[in-house]
């Protein structure tokens, strides 16, 4: 094995100019599939993930206005391809009449309000209690707020002609993001939407009880539902639908986003397949024609006594030594090249426009030794073939 | 080793000391019309013969025959083929007949790893054998063979005859019992060629190794002296040859 290994790389190193010329076909093939592959793991991923997985994507709107009992909410809870539901009180938004960030003297007045709770897919952090609220980001930057101010929270309504405010301290535990919430809006609990609500409609509640605990009502008439995922949409669709309840995907083209992103797999699957392909059988002729040319060499070997398998070992070593040097040099051009792209280009979301990592690298590695051992397979089955009377004969 | 030991026609070993080589009726068809074959070829320890038939005749193919590095062919007959006391043929591995204390092979074209040095092919069949190297016959044969200077060299940095003596050199290492030599000194100059024989003739003795020639000019220099191998070319009815070598026949006992 040692002295295969030792004959393996004193071949390689005296037939340099052949050795060069391999590692540069083997980078000229790689280092630019590594490249489309960083971009692909990065920007390209990051498009199709923000576009597939955005949650408005997932989201169903209910379709008028109807009643719907706490055992809805509870059968949907439990199916598994449910993501989030809430119940909501209308089927348009709610608003309050103003939010003030009295230390920022700032005031936005209308602001919608909505329902959040445990698996809210727009709620990265912990589910506001009562008297908690998120902030879009929009509607954050206007009010001057950041996580852990102290907002006031206004409602009005008018009691035979006579106008009544309820006001209530609110505290700001989180900005949701511009990419997954684009206008104005807070996300409180329920239990603070449903004393919102329940200040406008009942003049039995005034403005000092307004925030106190009551009792959940029967029906709601409306819901915030998301699915799990945007492949199950269509059936959980289809399941409302055979509960007779009417809703709609926000997203126009599920179908097509779903497609997207299959599309793109097999594209960049079709495209990374071909090329391996490619390098399998280039480096197979290779390794083939570096035989042919070492013939008196291997017989002379075998007729001084080297057995067949220790022959056979150096275009096997030397397949491993010559694709594994080469992706490492590939790795050497291609990981600044990748830096730099990073460096010079920038993704809308913060993330890095290529992406490479040591996943990335170890099966670049692993698949390079598979594809040596497999595609030096033609070469030692021509060194088994080379007879030690080759070198009796052969003319100098 | 097996040294000492020597066998019957049909491979039985019999314990008797004797032969380097022993074969009877070995060959081979190079085409449909031509074959050479080695009737009978005995050859005892320190022994020298040198087989000068014409050019053509199959020379370097009866010493690829007698080293097994070509595959005879079956003539029908039975055929017998010793080296030192070890019965040659399938599935009997080379090293154990071939090995470097074995059989040395110098080759006509001299050919040399090219991308080891000469040091490096020098002891290039001890190390594929993982034999031991005597340092000191290694100097000695280095020395005689003049060297010592491009030991650190690649083959294609030497002369023609400076890697022909490192494949003398290469042969003569592990001082083998049965030395090869194929037409050594045909890219010599005349002069050249008689010292180079002259040194390998002397380290052959030095090492008490049995010596094969095959040469076209081996009526002048160190081997003109030496046992002839008989050659002789039969034509059959329907125009095909052969081309038939054998030693002369030995009192009985001699190389049973």
């Amino acid at each position: 094995m040692r002295l295969a290994l030792t004959l393996s790389l004193r071949d390689l190193g005296h037939d340099w100019r052949a050795t060069f010329c391999f590692l540069a076909a083997l980078m000229g093939v790689l280092a630019p599939l590594l490249v489309l592959f960083a971009l692909k793991n990065g920007i390209i991923q990051n498009m199709v993930t923000s576009l597939v997985d955005d949650p408005s994507n997932r989201e169903l709107i209910a379709e008028g206005a109807a009643r719907y009992p706490a055992e809805f909410f509870q059968a949907l809870q439990q199916n598994p391809d449910v993501g989030f539901v809430s119940p909501s009180t209308r089927s348009i938004n709610t608003t309050v009449s103003a939010l003030r960030h009295r230390d920022a003297r700032a005031l936005e007045r209308n602001v919608s309000v909505i329902p959040t709770g445990a698996g809210d897919p727009l709620i990265a952090g912990e589910v506001p209690e009562p008297g908690a609220v998120y902030l879009s980001e929009s509607l954050a930057e206007a009010l001057s707020a950041e996580p852990g101010d102290t907002i006031e929270m206004f409602v009005d309504r008018e009691l035979s002609g006579q106008r009544e405010t309820a006001r209530r301290d609110m505290t700001v535990s989180g900005i949701v993001g511009k990419q997954l919430y684009g206008r104005d809006a807070a996300f409180l609990s329920l239990p603070d939407l449903l004393a919102v609500e329940l200040y406008r409609d009942d003049r039995a509640i005034s403005a000092d009880t307004w925030t106190e605990p009551r009792p959940a009502p029967p029906y709601y008439p409306s819901f915030r539902l998301y699915a799990r995922d945007l492949e199950v949409l269509p059936k959980l669709r289809s399941e409302l639908a055979a509960m007779g309840v009417r809703a709609r995907p926000r997203a126009q083209n599920v179908e097509l986003l779903l497609a997207l992103r299959t599309n793109l797999n097999i594209l960049f699957l079709a495209v990374a397949g071909l090329a391996c392909a490619g390098f399998w059988f280039a480096m197979a002729a290779n390794l083939r024609a570096m035989t042919e040319t070492r013939r008196v060499t291997y017989s002379l070997l075998g007729l001084l006594g080297s057995p067949l398998g220790q022959r056979r070992l150096i275009p096997l070593m030397q397949a491993v030594i010559l694709v594994q040097g080469g992706i490492a040099l590939t790795l050497l051009a291609v990981l600044p090249t990748i830096a730099g792209i990073n460096a010079y280009f920038s993704d809308p979301g913060g993330n890095a426009v290529a992406q490479l990592g040591l996943v990335h690298v170890a099966a670049t590695l692993a698949i390079g030794l598979v594809t040596s051992l497999t595609a030096s397979g033609w070469a030692l089955s021509a060194v088994g073939g080379i007879g030690m009377d080759e070198v009796l004969t052969h003319a100098a | 080793m097996n040294a000492g030991v020597a066998y019957r026609d049909g491979a039985t070993p019999v314990a008797r000391p004797g032969a380097v080589v022993r074969i009877r009726d070995l060959g081979i068809r190079l085409s449909p019309d031509y074959a050479v074959l080695i009737e009978r070829f005995d050859l005892m320890p320190g022994e020298a013969v040198v087989l000068d038939s014409g050019s053509g005749t199959g020379k370097s193919t009866v010493l690829g025959l007698i080293s097994a590095a070509i595959r005879p062919t079956p003539f029908g007959g039975e055929s017998t083929h010793v080296l030192l006391g070890v019965a040659v043929g399938p599935g009997i591995a080379r090293l154990s007949y071939a090995g470097p204390g074995q059989i040395g092979y110098v080759l006509q074209t001299n050919p040399l790893v090219p991308y080891l040095t000469v040091g490096e092919n020098i002891r290039l069949p001890s190390r594929l054998a993982g034999a031991h190297i005597d340092a000191e016959w290694q100097d000695h044969v280095i020395g005689v063979l003049g060297l010592g200077a491009l030991l650190a060299r690649r083959p294609d940095q030497v002369s023609v005859g400076q890697r022909q003596r490192a494949a003398v050199a290469r042969a003569m290492l592990a001082r083998p019992r049965l030395l090869l030599l194929d037409e050594p000194v045909s890219a010599l100059d005349p002069e050249n060629a008689d010292q180079v024989e002259g040194l390998i003739r002397h380290l052959a003795e030095d090492a008490g190794s049995a010596v094969i020639l095959a040469s076209h000019q081996a009526h002048r220099g160190a081997f003109r002296q030496t046992a002839r191998v008989a050659h002789r070319l039969e034509r059959d009815g329907e125009g095909r040859s052969r081309s038939i070598f054998a030693t002369a026949a030995r009192e009985r006992g001699q190389a049973a």
